[in-house]
C-alpha cells in the first residue's frame, strides 16, 4: 500500500488544510522520491511533523525533526513510545504511531515487529522504539533488555536528557553521579547508567551513544541502525537531547549545551558486531548509506 | 509455516475454513477425555490464531506451553515466552493491534502484575482473548482456586465470561474469539475458568474433529485501523491527549470510557446466540430456593440441587455464563416466585454476591443469602451447601 | 452587585509566571482576611505552551476546586493566548459571568466585533494594555509582566490594598517555596538579575504598584461597580 494510503481523496482536497496537501504534495516519502530522503529536506520539504508544544528551543525536538527526515522507508515505519516529554510530539506525527504505557514501550513493539513479520513477510515494515531515559532505563529497564536478549528486530532510540523532565524534574538512573535533582536533594548517589554498554552486553547488534549536536550524524545513524535491525538483531541508539529547563539554559542554548558535551560525556561511543558490519558494508555498496 | 499458505477454503495448516455456527453447533463430534489445560489446546487448535506469548504460573502453565506446541505444529502464527506477565500483556497488545488474532493465559498473581494492561487493552479496543486460570491472591500464597481476582478485573473494561467446566471451557474460547471481533463489540475477552477444579481435571467432553478451524480474523473490519501501516492512521486512541489540551482529553476520556462500556453491552445477543444463553438454568421448575453461581460453584450447586431434591426440597441452578456483560433480564426473570437465593462463591469478599444484589434491588423480593463462601482454594462439598440452606431458611429436610 | 466569592481564569504562557501570580493572589488575599484558594491547571507545563492558573477569592469558605470553568475574571497574560489559540478554551472568554472583568496584555486590541458584542451584553469590562512595557521599564525585565498583571488585578478589585501584595510577594520570594523544575529554574535566573533579594522584591512591588494605580484609575472612568466584597480582620478574626 505504502505511500497510496496518505494520498487525500480528490472530492475533499479543496478544503483540506495546507499542511495536509503539502504532506501529500511536498513531503519526501521514500517509494516516491527520486533522489534518498535526508536532512537537506529540512529546508524546503515538508516535514512527517506538524508543530509540537514542547517548550521552545527543547533538543528533543530538534532530534526528532533529524529521525524523521532520516528514515530509510517512512511509510512503512512504526514507532512505539512511551509516557514522558517525548509523548508530547507523538500526535503530531503523520506515520502509524502507538503510545504504549510506560516502561512497557519495547514490549508492545516486539509484539507488533514479529505480527508485522507473520502477516507480511513479503515487506519492509521497520519498528522503532523513541523513548526518554526514564522509560527505557528505568521504570523500563527490564522489558527493554529483554527485548535485547530476545533479538527482537527492532531499533530503540532513548532520548537521554538525564532526568524525569515531564513530571518536574526527578532524578532517573541517567542523571550524573552527584547533580542534584529532585528527590536527589544532597545529590545523586551512584553513576550514570551505562545504556550504551548494556545494549552490547544484552544482545545488540549496534549500540551508538552521541548528542544530536550534527544533524547529519544523527541521520547516519539512524539508517544504519534500522538497516541493521531489518537483517541482523536489536540496535541501539542513545541520544543526548537535554532538558534546557531544567537545567536552566535559554531558547537558544541547547545546541551550545550538545555540543560541549560532545567532547565530555557523550563522546563517541560505537559498537558494530561483526555481522552487522558485513551488513553495512552491503547497504554501502547498494548505495543505502 | 506461512500465512502465504492460506486460501479462501484453508488456513495456513490446511484446515478448512468453516463458520463459528458450524464449529460450535453441526460438525460432528466424538467423545474425548481430557483436562482442561488439554481442551484449551484443542480449542485453540481449531481458531486460526495468529499470536500468543506466554509466562508460566500454576495452574496455567500446562496450558500456556501446549499452546507453544500449536505453534511447533504449524497451527499457531507467531508464539514466544515473555519476560512476566506485565511484559506479556504488552506484547499481546503490540501483537492485536498490528492485526493478530490473539491469545494469552494468565492467574492470580500473574493477574495483578499485568494489571495495568486490562484497561489498555480495552481502551484500545483490541479484540483479545485472555484464558483466566483463577488462583488465589497473596498474601499469603496460595496456588489453589479462589477466584478473588475476578473483582479486580470487573472495571477493566473488558468482557468477562466464566466456563464451568472442561466442555464449556472448549466451547467458550471459541465463540470468544468470534464475539470478541464483531465490529460494533471489538473489545477484549477475558474467559475465566477455576484453577485445578478444571484446569487439572480430567473428564469425558465432546469434540469435533480437527481438520477444521474458524475463518481468520480480518483487522480491517475493525472500528479502530490496525497499526500497520496499510491503512491511513487513525491514530484516535493510541494517542495520549493530555498532550493536546485537556478540555479535548477530559472529553475524550469520559465519552471513550462509556463508549467502551456500551461496546460490551453490544455483545449481548452475540454472546446469547453462541452460548445458548447467558445463563443457564437446570433443576426444579417450582423452586423456592435457587442457587445464582458462575464457574465451579454451580457444578456444586448442582450436586447439592440434586441432593435437596432427594431431601424433599425443590431448587434451581442458575449458571451465569457472562458476568460483564451482567445478564440483569435474565437473572430476573430467572427467580421469579424464588424464596431464597444462595450465592455460593469462591472468594471472601462475595464479588458475585454483590453483582446479585446489585442487579436485584427493589426488583425482587426473595432473601440474598451470600453463602457459602469458601477460599484459599478449598473445595466446596455440596455438604456445606446443604447446611446453609437449612441453617438460613425455614426448611426442612423430607417435608 | 459585589459577590460573595469571585473565580478568577489566568491563562498565560509556560515561563510567564501565571502560577506564580496565582499564588500571590491568594495569600495576598489571604493576609487581609479573606478565604483562598489557587492552583495552576492539571497538565505538563512547557515554555511557551499553554498555561493556566485559578485563584478563588470569597468571604465565604471556598469549596470549589479545579479548573475554573466560569470564571468572574479572565487574565490573558500574552497576546498569543489569542491570536495563536493557545488557551484551553475557545474563545478565551468562554464560561465568563455577567458584570465580569477581562484584562488582556497585549499593544494592540485583539478583540473582535463579535468578542465585544458579547461582552457588551454581558456587562464585561475589557482592559487591554502593554503591561509587559510596564515591567521593562520598571524592573528591567519582561519577567515582571506577572506583577504588572497583579496590580491590575488588584488596582480593579479595589478591596485588597498594596501592603496585602506586598505580603503576598515576600511570602513566595523569601520564604522556601515548593517549585516544579521550570518555576525553579525562572526562580535562579530571576534572582541573578538583583543584587539582593529585597532588590527584587522592591522591584516587583514597584511594578505591581504602577499597575495598580492605571487600572484603579481606568476602573473609575469606565464605572467598574466592585466585584467583591469586602472584608477586615479585628483582633484575628474576620469581620465581613
Amino acid at each position: 500500500m505504502s505511500v497510496d494510503i496518505y494520498k487525500i481523496n480528490p472530492e475533499f482536497r479543496d478544503i483540506m488544510p495546507q499542511e495536509i496537501i503539502d504532506l501529500e504534495d511536498n513531503a519526501t516519502w521514500a517509494g516516491e522520491s527520486v533522489e534518498k530522503r535526508g536532512i537537506s529536506d529540512l529546508t524546503d520539504k515538508k516535514e512527517i511533523l506538524e508543530e509540537h508544544s514542547l517548550c521552545a528551543g527543547c533538543p528533543e525536538a530538534a532530534a526528532l525533526r533529524y529521525i524523521l527526515a532520516a528514515l530509510p522507508l517512512p511509510e512503512e515505519t512504526i514507532i512505539v513510545n512511551s509516557t514522558g516529554c517525548t509523548s508530547l510530539m507523538f500526535p503530531h506525527i503523520a506515520l502509524h504511531t502507538v503510545h504504549s504505557m510506560f516502561g512497557n514501550q519495547n514490549a508492545v513493539a516486539s509484539g507488533i515487529k514479529r505480527t508485522l513479520d507473520w502477516r507480511f513477510p513479503d515487506k519492509t515494515k521497520d519498528v522503532v522504539v523513541l523513548a526518554g531515559d526514564g522509560a527505557t532505563i528505568d521504570i523500563g529497564l527490564d522489558y527493554t533488555l529483554q527485548s535485547f536478549f530476545r533479538q527482537e528486530k527492532i531499533t530503540t532510540i532513548c532520548f537521554d536528557n538525564e532526568v524525569y523532565a515531564n513530571t518536574g524534574g526527578q532524578e532517573s538512573g541517567s542523571t550524573p553521579k552527584g547533580q542534584v535533582f529532585k528527590m536527589a536533594p544532597k545529590g545523586k548517589v551512584f553513576d550514570k547508567v551505562p545504556m550504551w554498554e548494556l545494549a552490547v552486553t544484552s544482545g545488540c547488534a549496534y549500540s551508538v551513544k552521541l548528542t544530536a549536536s550534527a544533524p547529519k550524524k544523527v541521520a547516519k545513524v539512524i539508517r544504519e541502525a534500522i538497516f541493521i535491525a531489518r537483517e541482523i538483531g536489536p540496535t541501539y541508539i542513545h541520544l543526548y537531547t537535554p532538558c534546557i529547563l531544567e537545567i536552566g539554559l535559554a531558547a537558544n542554548e541547547g545546541l551550545w549545551e550538545m555540543k560541549e558535551q560532545d567532547k565530555d560525556r557523550f563522546a563517541d561511543f560505537k559498537y558494530v558486531s561483526p555481522e552487522a558490519e558485513e551488513h553495512l558494508k552491503k547497504c554501502k555498496k547498494e548505495g543505502l548509506l | 509455516m506461512s500465512i502465504k499458505n492460506m486460501t479462501k477454503e484453508k488456513n495456513w495448516s490446511g484446515q478448512k475454513l468453516v463458520s463459528t455456527d458450524y464449529l460450535l453447533f453441526e460438525a460432528p463430534r466424538e467423545k474425548h477425555f481430557m483436562t482442561g489445560s488439554e481442551v484449551l489446546k484443542e480449542a485453540i487448535k481449531r481458531c486460526t490464531v495468529d499470536a500468543s506469548v506466554s509466562y508460566p504460573i500454576t495452574p496455567q502453565s500446562e496450558a500456556a506451553h501446549l499452546i507453544g506446541e500449536l505453534w511447533a505444529e504449524g497451527y499457531v502464527g507467531l508464539y514466544f515466552r515473555g519476560e512476566n506477565e506485565f511484559g506479556v500483556m504488552s506484547e499481546v497488545q503490540g501483537c492485536a493491534m498490528a492485526g493478530a488474532r490473539t491469545v494469552t493465559t494468565t492467574s492470580g498473581p500473574g493477574t495483578l502484575r499485568a494489571m495495568e494492561n486490562f484497561p489498555t487493552w480495552s481502551g484500545t479496543r483490541i479484540p483479545c482473548q485472555l484464558i483466566l486460570m483463577a488462583r488465589g491472591i497473596n498474601s499469603p500464597l496460595t496456588i489453589q482456586p479462589d477466584n478473588l481476582e475476578v473483582s479486580f478485573l470487573l472495571e477493566t473494561g473488558c468482557m468477562i465470561w466464566y466456563a464451568e467446566n472442561v466442555q464449556e471451557l472448549f466451547d467458550m474460547s471459541i465463540a470468544a474469539f468470534t464475539v470478541a471481533e464483531k465490529p460494533d463489540v471489538h473489545v477484549p475477552i477475558i474467559t475465566a475458568v477455576d484453577g485445578f477444579f478444571v484446569s487439572h481435571t480430567r473428564e469425558a467432553v465432546m469434540l469435533p474433529a480437527d481438520d477444521i478451524a474458524l475463518h481468520p480474523y480480518d483487522p480491517y473490519a475493525a472500528p479502530l485501523p490496525p497499526i500497520d501501516s496499510e491503512m491511513p492512521p487513525g491514530r484516535f486512541l493510541r494517542d495520549p491527549f493530555v498532550m493536546k489540551s485537556n478540555y479535548i482529553s477530559y472529553a475524550t476520556h469520559a465519552s471513550w470510557q462509556w463508549e467502551v462500556r456500551s461496546a460490551v453491552d453490544r455483545s449481548r445477543p452475540y454472546a446469547k446466540h453462541f452460548l445458548k444463553g447467558l445463563v443457564h438454568i437446570t433443576g426444579d421448575e417450582n423452586a423456592e430456593v435457587a442457587f445464582v453461581a458462575c464457574g465451579t460453584a454451580a457444578h456444586q450447586a448442582k450436586e447439592a440441587q440434586r441432593e435437596l431434591t432427594k431431601l424433599g426440597v425443590k431448587s434451581k441452578v442458575i449458571k451465569l455464563r457472562t458476568i460483564r456483560p451482567f445478564p440483569h433480564e435474565e437473572l430476573l426473570e430467572a427467580v421469579q416466585g424464588v424464596k431464597y437465593i444462595f450465592v455460593p462463591e469462591f472468594n471472601v469478599v462475595g464479588w458475585l454476591d454483590k453483582e446479585v444484589s446489585t442487579a436485584l434491588y427493589g426488583k425482587c423480593d426473595a432473601k440474598i443469602i451470600g453463602r457459602p463462601r469458601v477460599a484459599g482454594g478449598m473445595s466446596m462439598p455440596a455438604e456445606a451447601i446443604l447446611k446453609e440452606v437449612f441453617e438460613n431458611t425455614d426448611l426442612k429436610q423430607g417435608a | 452587585m459585589a459577590k460573595d466569592s469571585i473565580k478568577i481564569r489566568m491563562p498565560a504562557l509556560g515561563g510567564q509566571g501565571a502560577v506564580t501570580a496565582a499564588h500571590i493572589a491568594a495569600t495576598a488575599a489571604d493576609t487581609v482576611g479573606y478565604y483562598a484558594v489557587s492552583n495552576p491547571f492539571f497538565g505538563a507545563e512547557k515554555r511557551m505552551a499553554p498555561s493556566e492558573s485559578y485563584t478563588r477569592i470569597g468571604t465565604v469558605p471556598i469549596y470549589d476546586r479545579g479548573e475554573v470553568i466560569y470564571p468572574d475574571i479572565v487574565m490573558i497574560y500574552h497576546p498569543q493566548v489569542i491570536t495563536m489559540g493557545k488557551s484551553y478554551t475557545m474563545p478565551f472568554y468562554a464560561g465568563i459571568k455577567e458584570n465580569g472583568l477581562v484584562i488582556i496584555n497585549s499593544e494592540h486590541d485583539l478583540l473582535t466585533d463579535v468578542d465585544k458584542e458579547f461582552l457588551d451584553s454581558m456587562n464585561v469590562k475589557v482592559l487591554t494594555r502593554d503591561f509587559t512595557k510596564f515591567a521593562i521599564d520598571i524592573a528591567g525585565t519582561e519577567l515582571a509582566t506577572n506583577m504588572a498583571m497583579l496590580g491590575a488585578l488588584f488596582g480593579a478589585l479595589g478591596v485588597i490594598d498594596k501592603p496585602a501584595i506586598e505580603e503576598g510577594i515576600k511570602d513566595r520570594f523569601l520564604k522556601k517555596y515548593t517549585a516544579s523544575g521550570g518555576t525553579a529554574t525562572l526562580d535562579s535566573v530571576i534572582e541573578k538579575k538583583f543584587k539582593k533579594k529585597l532588590d527584587l522584591i522592591e522591584k516587583n512591588l514597584e511594578t505591581a504598584s504602577a499597575a495598580y494605580d492605571l487600572t484603579a484609575e481606568w476602573a473609575k472612568e469606565v464605572g467598574l461597580e466592585p466585584m467583591l466584597e469586602s472584608v477586615s480582620m479585628v483582633d484575628g478574626e474576620r469581620v465581613i
